[in-house]
């Protein structure tokens, strides 16, 4: 399976005033595409501050200690604000815990809702019109380069191409307004038609004035045709006529008549093909708007009368230039990688003695690759677009450690010569020395390490590629690119469709009556609502990744399945990743593929939901399944006692062992590390050891496991 | 486990009324508590069950209906009078003479009652005998005051002025939820979520109380926490005899911890019954949308599980036969009208 996120050896600690605290201590994990992810743990376990990290949210005072957030191809932990911005919301997207601090107090829930929408809308059409702008000259260029000769032909190509995207353009921007709001229009009327239907109909004027409005929107000759619209804007312009007495008499025969007229007109238009405007607009630019027939046949001619005068050619004259072009920055990678090679060798053998190498080193490395970068690809090489920044954060780590990690061991030394001293003398101390936060000078290096084979690796993965690559399918893909981009201009946002969107999403996550509510302010909601909210705004961008840290905490049972139901439709329908982090492991079980159980920064279990769930093997797994009651539980449940360490003194051994009833000698003494028991499933256990005591799981949970496998097979039985 | 021996009828909610403005809180709703059970209030949000019990400690004042609490009223509104005197006055308009006396009576009748509903409402007698937890353990206690403060502070208000008295009640109270004499002096933030909560069950147990009402008091807490609490809860119910209305969202929750529970929906009443019995047989579909909504640490049952989804729109037919709360079977009851009371009775094969 195709890895979306990986998090690597993660390091993360806070400074506070009595310390440094240790939020995540090394832990690792792989999100697949299209799985969920579940993290369970108390609160303080560190699983917020790996969600945060992930987001490049974390607060101020955090240090990333080491580690690496891996996302398509790029290290989260090293990329600049810029990029980030890219990434959140569109990419990332995050459900917030406490709906109450992260809803705007003072802006009514309706901007709140489309405020990313039409930002992120806006941003989309602007990159989509640079791309196209800047993918068009680049291939212009290559074109001439390659050909020489044919300059002007090219250069005429080229133009006619921007020319008539003008007109797909337009066209198609007509005709998505008319189409969506007739498709709204079909939403409403099923509603209001059902509501007549029940005897249940609220603000009659308010709906059809909407219905009417959507309905008169639909009208687009390509959409609803000249007979039909004459008859649609009857109908829609009498909707409203005598309201007034149907209401008084609850007897609304008359509008359902209408109604039903309408939607009969919609349901046919709506059914129709796309018009395929792209060849379209080629034939508006040449004059030669002559096809008849279905829209089928008008697709089919006007696609092929494109072809046979203008892309054909086209086509042939992008391959060439594609591949003259890749097999110059073909000669660019193997430079680049040459001199990584050479770099590589160097640093294995140690850091320079100056750091002025060093630097000279980073500016001419991050000069190569970047100039192995074919701006003609479709597809963004986020590897070697990332490797200058990431080597620049590395050795600008190392440099800061070389100056300071001197001094702060000196401190160190006197702060615990004083601890000592006053031991000695008999006192008892209620602090304890933090230990000193220094950069770790040959775990910096590695990473540089990595970091080059990395690319190298990706150099060769290139060069294979490059072996095999088909021109011709390269260039139809820029071409169809264009397209998209092209598209991708007049997919504008406008305010009315991202209200619409979010009424809908409004009205998915359950929120009744959403017209009214849209113009509320957060407080007029329930603690519910609002958590619903901050979900349709995560929702609302369409994300790859989804983090939920805790989004049902707040929220009852019915709310709590829909909600769940909502993100698992919306993860099957869209193949997104999901990290869902929760302490309620009911919850999870409906939810995730996988699950890491965290204790005070580690994971200390990690297998499949089924794995966990019916052969947990960690005590803390233990205690957080017998803690929790379910509807057969009546004897007294068994409280995890105490409370989790403080993480600033964070404990030699095991962290659990204080609280741990089936705690070993040598789990206060030493970490234990992760012992594999199947395949996918692993435990941070000293009782999976070969030498430990056999130890059973608590009563209450095998009893439990063991009743939920007589249901299951039960039930598959019947 | 269902407590059947004792019958005693503790706290009585006859009809009770919360309308806030034009929003309708809690709608008509009437139910018993027994002494020594717990009585577990379950619905989604926004459904007034926290309005139940805020109702019922007087921190609003409600709109019609009335409470009783150990045969006495302690709390009562006016509306359901109110308009019984509007429709009598109307009424009047066009009454012949005989009728008119009638009526003139019957409206003097009323606003008597009225103003013993009043007067009853505004007595202060029962106060220390309601004690209640609040959800959110860190919005309910005063971050300027110790523990001991917030825990003493009812004792002093009562008129408790010796201090030796309040001293040991204090260190008493705190060790009995399994807290020790030296967080006394400690301020609220320096107390980790289940130790706040415990501070506030400390505070209301403190003033010795017959009934408490927990309002979502683990709802907002970790779950290895939450069994802490759950735990403190049922053993300081069965040392001091302890009645309890239990609020809650957790289903799995209040399972464990009540012996009768009621559905409640948009500020009316949908089921109730013994918790074991409602489990079991759930008649209402709101009921059963809501028991199949419960999340279980179960992966494959999970998978399988189909929620059902309530449409009160599609699912009843009250155009021409109101609903009402009606007995179904020997304290089982459900909000239903005749022709559902009937299916009701036959799916239980009565």
């Amino acid at each position: 399976m195709e890895k979306k996120l990986q998090v690597r050896n993660l390091r993360i600690s806070f400074r506070t005033v009595s310390g440094k605290l240790q939020a995540v201590r090394d832990i690792s994990f792989d999100l697949h595409k299209g799985e969920t992810l579940a993290i369970v743990g108390e609160s303080g376990s560190g699983k917020s501050v790996t969600s945060k990290a992930i987001l490049g949210i974390l607060a101020g005072n955090s240090i990333v200690e080491g580690g690496e957030i891996l996302y398509d191809g790029q290290d989260l932990l090293k990329i600049s604000e810029d990029d980030f911005y890219r990434l959140r919301g569109d990419k990332i997207s995050m459900i917030f815990q406490d709906p109450l601090s992260s809803l705007n107090p003072i802006m009514r829930i309706g901007k709140q809702l489309t405020e990313a929408m039409l930002l992120k809308g806006k941003a989309r059409q602007r990159a989509s019109r640079a791309n196209f702008n800047e993918k068009l000259k680049l291939l212009e260029s290559a074109m001439i380069a390659a050909d020489p000769s044919n300059a002007a032909t090219a250069k005429e190509k080229c133009e006619l191409f921007d020319k008539f995207e003008h007109h797909h353009i337009r066209l198609e921007r007509d005709y998505n307004e008319a189409y969506e709001a007739a498709q709204e229009a079909l939403i409403e009327i099923e509603h209001m038609l059902f509501l007549i239907e029940k005897n249940a109909v609220k603000d009659a004027k308010g709906a059809l004035g909407e219905i009417k409005d959507f309905a008169l929107h639909a009208i687009n000759p390509d959409v609803v045709s000249d007979v039909q619209a004459t008859r649609l804007k009857s109908e829609a312009e009498s909707l409203l006529n005598g309201i007034s007495a149907q209401i008084k008499t609850n007897n609304f025969t008359e509008t359902a008549g209408r109604l039903k007229s309408i939607q009969a007109i919609l349901t046919e238009a709506v059914a129709k093909v796309h018009p395929d405007y792209f060849a379209i607009g080629y034939a508006m630019q040449m004059n030669a708007l002559n096809a008849t027939g279905t829209q089928e046949e008008q697709n089919a001619y006007y696609a092929k009368y494109m072809d046979e005068q203008y892309m054909n050619e086209f086509r042939k004259m992008a391959e060439q230039a594609i591949a003259k072009n890749d097999a110059k920055y073909a000669e660019a990678c193997e430079k680049a990688a040459a001199a990584v090679r050479e770099a590589r060798a160097e640093i294995e053998a140690g850091y320079p003695a100056e750091d002025k190498a060093l630097e000279s080193m980073v500016s001419k490395l991050t000069a190569l690759v970047n100039a192995s970068i074919n701006p003609l690809n479709t597809v963004k090489d986020s590897v070697l677009y990332t490797f200058g920044g990431s080597l620049k954060g590395f050795v600008e780590t190392y440099m800061m450690g070389k100056k300071t990690n001197g001094a702060k061991i000196r401190e160190y030394e006197k702060q615990m010569a004083r601890y000592n001293r006053l031991q000695a003398r008999g006192k008892k101390l209620d602090w304890k020395v933090a230990a000193p936060s220094v950069v770790d000078l040959e775990l910096v290096r590695e990473n540089i390490l990595l970091l080059m084979s990395r690319l190298l690796e990706h150099y060769n993965e290139l060069a294979e590629a490059e072996k095999t690559s088909d021109k011709a399918e390269k260039a139809q893909k820029l071409i169809n690119m264009l397209k998209e981009s092209a598209s991708g201009m007049v997919d504008k946002v406008t305010k009315r469709r991202a209200k619409n969107k979010a009424l809908k999403l409004m009205e998915e996550v359950g929120i009744p009556e959403p017209r009214k509510r849209y113009k509320d302010y957060p407080f007029q909601f329930s603690g519910g609502m609002r958590q619903r909210i901050v979900i349709a705004i995560a929702l609302a961008a369409n994300p790859d990744i989804l983090i939920c840290d805790e989004p049902t905490t707040a929220l009852d049972v019915t709310i709590q399945a829909q909600i769940l139901e909502l993100i698992n439709k919306l993860k099957r329908e869209r193949n997104l990743s999901v990290i869902f982090i929760t302490h309620d492991l009911g919850v999870v079980a409906n939810m995730a593929d996988r699950i890491a159980v965290m204790y005070a920064g580690k994971i200390v279990e990690y297998g499949t939901s089924e794995e966990v769930f019916y052969a947990p093997a960690h005590p803390y797994t233990w205690a957080l399944l017998s803690s929790m009651p379910d509807l057969d539980t009546k004897e007294k449940l068994e409280a995890i006692p105490g409370t989790p360490p403080n993480m600033i003194y964070p404990p030699k051994g095991d962290a659990f062992a204080a609280r741990n009833r089936y705690a070993l000698k040598v789990d206060f003494e030493m970490q234990p590390p992760a012992f594999p028991i199947t395949d996918t499933h692993w435990a941070a256990t000293w009782l999976l050891h070969p030498d430990a005591p056999k130890t059973e799981m608590p009563k209450m949970v095998s009893d439990r496991i063991k009743k939920m496998k007589a249901r299951v097979g039960g039930e598959a039985n019947a | 486990m269902p407590n059947h021996q004792n019958e005693e009828v503790l706290l009585r909610v006859e009809h009770l009324c919360q309308y806030f403005k034009s929003v309708k809180a809690v709608d008509d709703v009437t139910f018993d508590v027994k002494r020594g059970e717990v009585f577990g209030l379950v619905g989604e949000s926004g459904c007034g069950k926290t309005t139940t019990g805020r109702s019922i400690i007087k921190l609003y004042d409600i709109t019609s209906g009335d409470i009783y609490f150990e045969g006495r009223r302690i709390a009562a509104g006016t509306k359901s009078y109110r308009d019984a005197i509007n429709q009598a006055r109307e009424e009047m308009k066009q009454a012949d003479p005989a009728r008119k006396a009638e009526l003139k009576q019957f409206i003097a009748e009323q606003k008597n009652a009225m103003a013993s509903a009043k007067a009853n409402h505004k007595a202060q007698s029962c106060v220390t005998d309601i004690q209640m937890i609040f959800q959110d353990p860190i919005a309910s206690l005063d971050p300027r005051m110790t523990v001991y403060e917030t825990i003493a502070e009812g004792l002093r208000i009562r008129g408790e002025k010796n201090k030796e008295v309040i001293d040991k009640k204090v260190f008493d109270v705190l060790e009995m939820v399994g807290l020790v004499r030296e967080h006394a002096g400690r301020y609220p933030h320096e107390f980790s979520g289940g130790q706040r909560q415990r501070i506030g069950v400390a505070r209301a147990v403190v003033m010795n109380p017959q009934m408490i009402i927990a309002d979502e008091p683990v709802s907002a807490l970790d779950v290895s926490i939450q069994a802490q609490v759950i735990n403190l809860l049922n053993d300081l119910r069965h040392q001091m005899g302890l009645t309890i209305l239990f609020i809650a969202h957790d289903l799995s929750v209040v399972k464990y911890f009540s012996d009768r529970i009621g559905v409640m929906y948009f500020g009316k009443m949908v089921e109730l019954a013994d918790s074991d019995e409602l489990f079991d047989h759930p008649l209402h579909p709101y009921t059963k949308s809501l028991l199949s909504a419960i999340p279980l640490p179960d992966p494959v049952y999970e998978k399988q599980r189909k929620r059902i989804t309530y449409d009160p729109l599609a699912v009843h037919d009250y155009k021409t036969d109101k609903p009402t709360l009606r007995e179904v079977s020997p304290g089982h009851f459900v909000h239903c009208n005749e022709a559902e009371f009937q299916e009701y009775r036959r799916q239980l094969g009565l």
